[in-house]
């Protein structure tokens, strides 16, 4: 199927236990550089979690947030957001805390305890920064956001549990747009809904389904600066793009090419390319396989965290040209 | 009722056996015999929180996917029969590390494992796992891999005696083979840079054997299919399956006069392993002392019975995605079994080493005092009196631990040790809660906590 809005730009990763590579992404952001971080989920009893530092044309820097639970380390990573201070902030829904590190990787502290009282938490899932520099936590097992101080005080919450307007069923990604209003990915809910910066409740677009416009357990929502909404629709594995007021634009269901490093990857391991080519499955490989967050950059790049494949496919907004 | 919800599923609490007991037990057999299949309610839940099991590269990360069914199936005769048939047509991820693929096949089990026998060994001998792990892609017209050919007759339906005699010739081994040539799994992409691709069957009629052959017997231009056929009319298959099922879920000490009637049974009903466990669930034999209490359990039994009796999982989490790990440490890894024999069951499960495991496995599960099934047996043992002699206190816990039996002997140290902290016990004392733990501890400790 044809884009309108949009064209297939590039492709980062490969699938790796360590170093350059990523092991099941489900989040990824840029610092205030252009830098990228892409947060590695994998399986815990493997564990090769991690936050990764990479530049848009595919040069591995640095990675940190490793398995653990000892200071500066991770056990079930959820989700990322830098504030505007470049501090990056980590949700882990075993450790039921947040970490945070500069932009270095450097460990600088962590916050949050498990309980369901004011400033507890019970798996923190997205994670989104206001622009008082707030952090707004997904305590997805609460069913409520939580808003904190990047020093780790509550300050204020809401939400509840239920299918009802204002209310959330196992949520999962969030996203404050440009006007401060607040997105919510209610996962189990097969819905988006969106809140003021106080948390009153707005709107809601999504119903269950595979069909246009219909969601099927959505785990992340990005709003970009133009306004769009992306939805990563997880279960369908495909991208859907909203208007401000939740119609549907356009769907975007995978067009990846081989990263420079699978590529690498395949040129050094001729029996690995003739399997791969005696297969044949090329259309398949292009695919998102559960695709859980989005990322944007002013340049109209528009990245997307292709968890099961290992990779970030990275699409360009053709009536917005980028610039890179 | 326990006895059947012990060798059907992986036991039950005090709780749901009560409720069971309301239902009443041929009610109760016939709701295990007809599980709803599908997607569960909280496959959604698994794949969030274990991502990588979602695209299982390996049969470890396939772990956490099975080990949550095995742990919270409602149903859970649908695990225990995937386990049955696991363990006999065993495919592992020695050879075939490919963790969708191994999850297919337990979906397959679950999905024909209560079905016609004949509809599963079709299944299973279309399965692309199976036809990598036994050869069979490299079987062709003209140089047939007797592999699978073998493999089917000796381990998965006709079996052979002590003496290493089947009920068919080497040279229907041969022909089988070539009947299946051309049965083959299709070529995957290496999951190496993108992760894996799902498997699939394929059947390349340019490499199939048309000749005419004669299979036990019969002559004709046999396919695959027929061959499977062939082997279900066979009095040596519904011996075979009527014995594998009867020492996985009634004993490990076979019964020939039993053998020989699940036999009858499995003809009777064209092959239908349903109509076998029936059977077998509502026969006097399988409700008497003769079977009750003696058959070792299996790692699995322990580990994920003793999960569902403490009630520990309301979410997937860490731990749970590595129950099959206590499993493994056991001796019974579970999605890589030793050869395509499966495991051998029985005594063999029991060594010094895995007895600690167990031992230790089963203690701690049942200390977990802020756990909900934990804190149920707690308020169990409670109701049984405000004052609790020794005995009534060891009755109480063997009760509250889902209804078991110990022997005498076993009992006698119990109350021993129950009196030496003083009698009688409080349930108002401050140590009240402490003692009941030890006693549970104990209890999963003892010789008998090792039976179903």
């Amino acid at each position: 199927m044809s884009l309108e809005n949009f064209s297939y730009h590039d492709t980062i990763g490969i699938a790796s236990f360590l170093g350059r590579g990523f092991m099941n992404p489900v989040d990824l952001r840029f610092d205030s550089t252009g830098m990228l971080f892409v947060l590695s989920r994998s399986n815990a009893g493997n564990k090769n979690v991690r936050v990764s530092a990479v530049t848009l044309d595919s040069e591995f820097q640095f990675e940190f947030a490793n398995w653990g639970t000892e200071p500066g380390q991770t056990t079930l990573p959820t989700a990322l957001a830098f504030d505007s201070k470049d501090r990056l902030y980590v949700s882990d829904e075993h450790m039921h805390n947040v970490s945070v590190f500069d932009r270095e990787g450097n460990f600088i502290k962590r916050w949050g305890e498990f309980g369901s009282e004011p400033g507890q938490l019970n798996r923190p899932s997205g994670l989104a920064v206001d622009s008082d520099d707030n952090i707004l936590v997904m305590d997805h097992v609460n069913a409520r956001i939580q808003k904190m101080t990047p020093e780790g005080q509550y300050l204020s919450s809401f939400g509840s549990v239920g299918s009802g307007p204002g209310e959330f069923n196992f949520a999962w990604g969030i996203s404050v747009d440009t006007g401060g209003d607040i997105w919510v990915a209610d996962w189990r809910n097969d819905r988006v809904q969106r809140f003021t910066a106080d948390g009153e409740f707005v709107s809601t677009f999504g119903t269950s389904g595979s069909g246009e416009g219909e969601l099927d357990r959505p785990s992340g929502v990005h709003v970009d600066d133009r306004g769009q909404v992306y939805v990563a629709d997880w279960r369908n594995d495909r991208v859907q793009v909203f208007d401000n007021g939740g119609e549907h634009t356009e769907t975007l269901n995978g067009d990846a090419t081989l990263s420079k490093w699978c590529q690498e990857f395949i040129d050094v391991n001729p029996e690995q390319a003739g399997w791969r080519e005696n297969a044949g499955l090329f259309e398949e490989e292009k695919r998102f396989w559960r695709p859980s967050a989005i990322e944007t950059n002013p340049e109209g790049l528009v990245l997307i965290a292709d968890a099961c494949r290992h990779r970030i496919q990275i699409y360009s907004k053709v009536t917005e040209p980028a610039l890179v | 009722m326990a006895q059947l919800l012990r060798r059907a599923g992986f036991g039950a609490t005090r709780d749901q056996i009560d409720n069971y007991l309301e239902q009443g037990y041929e009610e109760t057999v016939e709701e295990l015999l007809h599980p709803v299949h599908g997607d569960p309610e909280d496959q959604d839940f698994v794949d969030r929180y274990f991502v990588a099991s979602v695209e299982a590269r390996t049969a470890n990360h396939a772990d956490p996917q099975w080990a949550w069914r095995l742990a919270t199936n409602p149903n859970p005769l649908e695990e225990k029969i995937a386990l049955f048939w696991h363990g006999l047509m065993a495919v592992g991820g020695v050879k075939l590390d490919h963790g969708l693929e191994m999850l297919t096949e337990i979906d397959l089990f679950r999905r024909f494992g209560l079905g016609r026998f004949e509809d599963l060994l079709l299944e299973i001998s279309r399965n692309p796992g199976m036809m990598y792990w036994l050869d069979n892609q490299n079987s062709h017209i003209g140089a047939p891999n007797e592999n699978y050919g073998r493999e089917l007759l000796e381990l998965f339906s006709m079996g052979i005696d002590e003496q290493g005699e089947g009920a068919y010739s080497e040279e229907d081994v041969k022909t089988a083979a070539r009947a299946f040539t051309g049965w083959a799994s299709a070529v995957t992409p290496p999951p190496f840079f993108l992760g894996p691709f799902p498997m699939e069957f394929r059947f390349d009629p340019d490499d199939h054997d048309n000749s005419e052959k004669t299979f036990l017997g019969q002559t004709g231009n046999w396919n695959g299919d027929d061959i499977v056929r062939i082997i279900c009319e066979q009095r040596a298959t519904a011996r075979f399956v009527a014995l594998r099922l009867y020492d996985f879920f009634v004993s490990d000490t076979p019964n020939d006069e039993e053998i020989e009637r699940l036999a009858d049974v499995f003809e009777a009903n064209d092959g239908e392993i349903r109509a076998v466990l029936r059977d077998i669930f509502n026969s006097d034999h399988f409700k008497s002392e003769d079977v009750r209490f003696k058959k070792i359990k299996s790692p699995s039994d322990l580990v994920f019975g003793t999960s569902r009796l403490v009630d520990r999982f309301e979410l997937p989490e860490l731990d749970s995605g590595t129950l099959a790990n206590n499993t493994l440490f056991m001796g019974q890894h579970l999605l890589n079994p030793p050869s395509v024999e499966g495991w051998h069951e029985g005594e063999e499960w029991v060594d010094s080493g895995a007895l600690i495991e167990r031992i230790n496995f089963a203690s701690s599960e049942v200390s977990r005092v802020d756990g909900r099934g934990v804190q149920r047996m707690l308020a169990r043992v409670r109701d049984a009196g405000d004052e609790l002699d020794g005995t009534e206190l060891v009755e109480a816990c063997l009760d509250a631990l889902g209804a078991i039996d110990v022997s005498t002997r076993t009992k006698l140290i119990l109350i021993e040790h129950a009196e030496g902290y003083g009698v009688p016990w409080e349930a108002a004392a401050p140590d009240a809660t402490d003692r009941t733990i030890e006693m549970f501890q104990l209890i999963v400790s003892m010789p008998d906590y090792q039976y179903c």
